[in-house]
């Protein structure tokens, strides 16, 4: 091979070497973590860099971990001091204005050697189960970042291939759960030990002249592809204002988000500044965390089939003012940085109004996850369990939207099978099924919710983490909302004394049963045959309902997914007791 | 003289392969004939017609068919409907709602339509809990009418029933079934438990559709094809392969023909772990390089890979299947820019219109008009010399599509093709053995398909894997592994314990059951207690994990053997243990009839001096890195003993053999060619 100029094939064999050295480290992650949100819920992000840091392969288990340690590995970088980082060395960053999201996403990177020059870097995030904040499991109302956890700033855990015991045993002291934490952090370096091995393999068969010159070359294909796609946008500038549920127990104080998205030329930026300042609860964002769902978005709308790499993304440029909800500052808390994923959504919303034909109407609009936690009643053991669900997907002007699907946010996540939560927990579920109605009404219609019914067969702690139930989604070009993110418990009349409902959703639904409470965020114990009904938010429309095709309505009602006073409500048509359309009935309701 | 010939069909998307044994004589006789999608069965008759097969003498037909995976990737299967717990109905539909890697960014995913509507989806009373017990009995009248909704009102063909636990109690499942054939004789039925034992609710009922699904058609053609057979004399047995190994009888096939769905490439492995055994290599991967794909799967110990749980277009399947790792890379994939990089795949141009250089009206350069181009393919050897290549469109193609925007040459840009499809390859490679903590050097790789032997030697030398072999007539091998068939079942049961909890008796005795019943199956296929083999395995995790590991729990003393033999899987495969407790998840057996089959006989040629090639031409050397010259030898020239040192060409009538400098070809005394040298050594 000649060293210099690389050919096109060698080129494309190199940056085949680099993704899939990025996916063998996602797999070897997978198979030796240790909790089961890490090989779950793939709450994890793995990128590699070169030794300028920048981006040359990932392979994120959430997507929006897409470029999550982009920002983390420049200050953590920063604060060791390059010339510090030797053969060998394990450096470990949870400051989360640093790292870019919560003290337990761990982050942990390896500078990567050959022939004793730095080559690159490989990195790791994954979630840990305990660093001893103030609660066990989550933390749903911290007032600063201390009550969250021990904080790693950029702290060598491995100096030059060997363990710094001090340090592993300051973590293990300071978990509740050290035995998993540590298995995880080995998870993590073995992860980053296969990238190592896979990047030095590169630089020798190659040599680093050629390697060099072909990364240049990948990221400069990224770069031009990003700016082709977005030079076809047309020039402009559109917002879009929506917001996470409120903070305070009992008043209204909703989060308010406004992203701002300007299209000049082939660049792109997103400003957050109109949004809500930093708040005294822990939904704040750290401003690595706001380039990567701004990323995500991006991507989605310009190179979504490609992998990722640093030119991709040269064209974006995301702003928020220091102290911004979206570029939290010292002590800030972090802990459900919701917002961030709900933020993604109204990004969507201001590129609707400029590229409809990109985007998709308003998804359900966050991950609505329960989590269970207690001890099990069969074995003795204690557990935490967490399952996200489905919601439905917004409608294009091509398609109605999808039922029941993850959250764009965390596309490759998986829901549990009831046989294995069965097995796990002390519940005994009553239904799941998608929810009639919850798709938003449209010429082509938003996609369904789920509702999922789960009852308690023993003691046991539950909690919600969903912070978009107060306010609805939207529609595209007349289209409308889909139903709103609730939880709906039925609960014994003591219920007071045991839980504790951050929002209470009882007026907007128009309660009238006591024991039966209308919630979003909650955390508490229940008793033997209460009910927690998780119900997820439906996709939002596109175009006006009432031009819909009677046909695709009538077989809707057919096949469950609109009722017939859905129908004859949303899209006027009237359908009959056998199942057929009342041409007239209908075209007097449409007019 | 008993009826001594075996005949395998192997039905591919473009040819079906046929194949003759004589059991009597060794002698081996293939042919190609065309597929014949309209009616599959036309194609089978002109296939064996043409390779003058003998019905009346034919003890043994081995079968493998693409129809029932054909009929699901067309959407043709039947018109099922779904009966499930009342409340539930959804959760075919609610899946584990992720989407494919592939969309994972894509904000305007469509989800695919799927199998069973909504509609033909009916949820009746009774539920049974995590431990197998009655919580509320099952509502007869609300199955009885399901049912009749489901044939009446929806007219549907086949009817799934899955209820949630019944891997632990089948009991409703059976119940629901019995009342269905009771008043509906003729509906196709298929019940999750008759499939798998194992829990997670949407994959068993994915399951259990997908083989509602083919089951109609499946059924109508075997019957078809066994009439048309014995119609014609035959009298033996007829055997279809099995998507996990091995193959069943086609009565047995056709109560679950989801087994059978993923059959394609299993005569290729069988063939492979037969000719591994034969000369004494248990630790093989088998690479099939065929026109549209290649397939590779590990073979160790004689074992090839399988998996628990795969899936097809995304729909998962609980049934054991050969582990291959598949990507879109053979002799049609089509070379092509994006910008300024050179891709090869995954679109293939197939057989029709086929690489520029076949001039059926191919237009888009392919690996096979590379291959042209660096001089491995001579117009008028290609097959034999019945079909002419259009060397001067391939090389035109290369260059205009290719070289010129790239400013390269076109021999450049053909090895660039090579190099580019050998990194995929040895990334879907590595999946299969590094990832899983197994060397690939420790490893010797089977070349077939009819452009492997051709690459393999390339993807060795790439991996340092120090030995090739290349079986006889390469291009129909997976037809010729048909022959090797063995009768496999498996069976498992979910038994959910942590280890140190487990009753030793209980659990002996789920294995007994199972044993019983395997061996039972087979005794009435005619396998003596002789013929049978059972094989017992255990799958375990640590608690709190999801992903199993199967431990082999044959000759086992105690349940702390089985925790030892545990650790040492897990250590060998992650590289660790782990401090919390080992638990079992499921049972497997494992039953094989071991079929009377043809044996690979030593040939009796004897190498009489130095090979003698046969032509030479200049080819391009990747170990050179240079047009050289390499020598050309006629496959049929060749026998035991002979070594032909590289750079060389070995020609057969379908494939074509190439190895570089530094590789030296063996023919062992069953004439296979076992390719060493390169970086291995």
């Amino acid at each position: 091979m000649s060293s210099t100029q690389p050919d096109a094939a060698t080129i494309e064999v190199i940056r085949n070497y680099l993704t899939s050295a990025a996916a063998e480290m996602q797999r070897t992650l997978i198979r030796t973590a240790y909790n089961t949100i890490i090989y779950e819920i793939l709450d994890f992000g793995i990128s590699v860099y070169d030794a300028d840091r920048n981006l040359i392969a990932d392979s994120p288990g959430l997507t929006m971990f897409l470029g999550a340690n982009d920002y983390g590995i420049d200050k953590a970088v920063e604060y060791v001091g390059e010339e510090n980082l030797n053969p060998g060395d394990v450096v470990l960053l949870n400051y989360p204005y640093w790292s870019s999201t919560h003290i337990l996403d761990v982050m942990v990177f390896m500078p990567v050697f050959h022939d004793d020059e730095l080559v690159g870097y490989t990195t790791s995030r994954a979630h840990w189960l305990d660093l001893g904040a103030k609660d066990p499991g989550y933390v749903l109302d911290s007032t600063d970042v201390h009550q969250e956890g021990v904080i790693f700033p950029g702290t060598k855990v491995y100096k030059q291939g060997e363990p710094d015991q001090e340090i592993i045993d300051l973590i293990k002291y300071n978990s509740r759960l050290p035995n998993k934490v540590i298995g995880d952090l080995n998870a993590q370096i073995a992860a980053l030990r296969t990238g190592a091995d896979r990047l030095e393999e590169l630089h020798g068969k190659y040599g680093s002249e050629t390697v060099d010159a072909s990364i240049d070359a990948i990221i400069g294909h990224g770069e031009r592809t990003a700016r082709r796609a977005i030079e076809e946008l047309p020039d402009g500038q559109w917002s879009a204002t929506g917001y996470a549920d409120s903070v305070t127990p009992g008043k209204d104080d909703k989060v308010k988000i406004k992203p701002v998205v300007t299209i000049e030329g082939d660049e792109m930026t997103i400003d957050f500044s109109e949004s809500s300042d930093q708040i005294d609860a822990p939904r704040n964002i750290p401003f690595g965390m706001t380039q990567t769902i701004s990323k995500l978005c991006f991507k989605s709308i310009t190179t979504p089939e490609e992998d990722s790499n640093e030119g991709q993304y040269r064209p974006l440029h995301v702003t928020a003012p220091e102290g911004n909800l979206f570029n939290a500052q010292y002590p800030a808390p972090t802990f459900t940085l919701w917002p961030a994923i709900i933020a993604v959504d109204i990004i969507y919303e201001a590129l609707a109004k400029a590229v409809p034909e990109k985007v998709a109407a308003c998804s359900g609009g966050d991950l609505c996850d329960i989590m269970l936690y207690g001890q099990n009643p069969e074995t003795g053991r204690q557990f935490v369990e967490a399952n996200n669900e489905g919601v439905g997907w917004g409608a294009t002007e091509q398609r109605d939207g999808p039922n029941a699907l993850m959250h764009i946010t965390e596309t490759m996540v998986r829901n549990i099978p009831i046989e294995v939560f069965e097995n796990k927990a002390p519940i005994m579920f009553d239904s799941l099924r998608l929810r009639e109605d919850s798709g938003g009404p449209g010429k082509l219609r938003g996609g369904l919710g789920i509702e999922r019914n789960y009852r308690f067969t023993h003691p046991c702690g539950a909690l919600s983490i969903i912070q978009k139930t107060e306010t609805e989604g939207w529609g595209m070009e007349g289209g409308q909302a889909g139903a709103k993110n609730v939880v709906v418990l039925d609960l014994d009349d003591d219920w007071e004394e045991r839980l504790e409902v951050y929002v209470d959703l009882d007026d907007l639904y128009d309660a009238q049963d006591a024991d039966v409470k209308y919630a979003g965020m909650f955390r508490g114990t229940f008793h033997p045959d209460e009910v927690i009904s998780n119900r997820s938010g439906g996709g939002g429309g596109y175009g006006d309902p009432f031009e819909r095709d009677p046909a695709l309505v009538l077989e809707d009602v057919i096949e469950g997914y609109v009722t017939r006073d859905g129908a004859r409500r949303d899209y006027g048509v009237v359908i009959t007791d056998s199942l057929e359309i009342d041409h007239e009935a209908t075209q007097q309701r449409r007019g | 003289m008993a009826p001594s010939e075996h005949l395998a069909i192997d039905i591919g998307g473009t040819f079906v392969d046929s194949i003759t044994f004589d059991r009597a004589t060794g002698a081996i006789n293939v042919e190609k004939a065309s597929t014949t999608p309209a009616d599959p069965t036309i194609g089978v008759v002109n296939a064996l017609e043409k390779v003058g097969a003998d019905l009346e003498s034919t003890s043994a037909f081995v079968h493998g068919t693409t129809l029932a995976v054909n009929a699901l990737l067309e959407r043709e299967g039947a018109r099922t409907g779904i009966i499930t717990n009342e409340g539930f109905r959804d959760i075919y539909e609610i899946a584990r709602t992720n989407l494919p890697r592939e969309s994972m960014y894509d904000i305007r995913y469509d989800k695919p339509e799927t199998l069973v509507p909504r509609r033909r989806r009916y949820g009746v009373g009774g539920r049974i809990d995590a431990k197998g017990e009655e919580i509320e009995p099952l509502d007869e009248d609300a199955v009885r009418q399901a049912a009749r909704e489901l044939v009446e009102e929806w007219g549907v063909e086949a009817i799934a029933v899955c209820f949630l636990h019944s891997y632990q109690n089948p009991a409703h499942e059976q119940r629901a079934g019995q009342i269905i054939t009771d008043e509906f004789g003729e509906i196709s039925l298929s019940l999750s438990s008759d499939i798998t034992g194992e829990y997670r609710e949407y994959e068993r009922t994915s399951t259990a559709v997908l083989d509602a699904y083919i089951k109609p058609i499946f059924d109508n053609y075997v019957e078809q094809l066994d009439g048309t057979l014995r119609d014609r004399g035959f009298g033996g047995s007829f055997f279809i392969t099995r998507s996990g190994g091995g193959a069943l009888t086609a009565d047995n096939a056709t109560t679950a023909p989801v087994h059978t769905i993923l059959s394609g490439p299993a005569g290729g492995l069988i063939g492979a772990s037969y000719v591994g055994d034969v000369i004494d290599r248990g630790d093989l991967i088998a690479v099939d390089f065929g026109g549209t794909s290649m397939d590779a799967c590990v073979i160790e110990d004689g074992a090839p890979a399988v998996e628990y749980e795969s899936a097809l277009e995304d729909m998962p399947m609980m049934i054991p299947v050969f582990d291959i790792r598949t990507i879109g890379a053979g002799g049609g994939s089509i070379a092509w820019l994006d910008g300024d990089l050179l891709k090869v795949g995954p679109q293939s141009a197939g057989a029709d219109p086929g690489p520029i250089c076949y001039g059926q009206g191919g237009t888009d350069p392919t690996v096979t008009d590379a291959a042209l181009a660096l001089g491995y393919l001579k117009p008028e050897d290609f097959l034999g010399g019945e079909m002419g290549l259009d060397a001067d469109g391939a090389l035109e193609g290369l260059e205009n599509d290719l070289a010129r925007p790239l400013d390269l040459s076109v021999r450049e840009v053909s090895t660039g093709i090579f190099e580019v499809t050998l990194a995929n390859t040895v990334g879907a490679i590595r999946e299969i053995t590094v990832e899983k903590g197994l060397d690939p050097r420790d490893f010797t790789m089977v070349a077939y398909g009819g452009a492997g032997p051709m690459f393999v030697p390339l993807v060795a030398h790439e991996m340092g894997v120090e030995e090739v072999l290349v079986p006889q007539a390469p291009s129909v091998f997976s037809a010729w592994g048909m022959l090797m068939a063995d009768v496999v079942y498996d069976e498992a049961q979910t038994f959910i314990s942590v280890l140190d909890e487990v009753d030793y008796a209980d659990f002996e005795q789920q294995f007994v059951n199972l044993e019983g019943d395997l061996s039972e199956q087979l005794t009435s296929e005619g396998f003596d207690g002789g013929q049978q083999r059972l094989e017992r395995y255990v799958e375990m995790r640590y608690l709190g994990q999801e992903h199993t590991v199967s431990v082999p729990a044959d000759g086992l003393s105690d349940l702390d053997e089985l925790g030892e033999r545990f650790e040492k899987s897990h250590e060998s495969r992650y590289g660790h243990t782990m401090e919390d407790p080992p638990q079992v998840v499921h049972l497997r057996v494992r039953a094989i009839g071991e079929a009377e089959k043809p044996s690979l006989e030593a040939s009796d040629d004897v190498a009489s001096g130095e090979p003698q090639p046969a032509d030479h031409r200049e080819a391009y050397c990747f170990t050179e890195d240079a047009m050289v010259d390499f020598a050309v030898y006629d496959r049929a020239d060749l026998a035991p003993g002979h070594e032909v040192p590289g750079p060389a060409i070995v020609r057969e009538p379908t494939t074509t053999i190439v190895f570089h400098s530094d590789q030296t070809a063996a023919v062992d005394d069953y004439e296979h060619l076992l390719i060493s040298g390169g970086d291995g050594r």
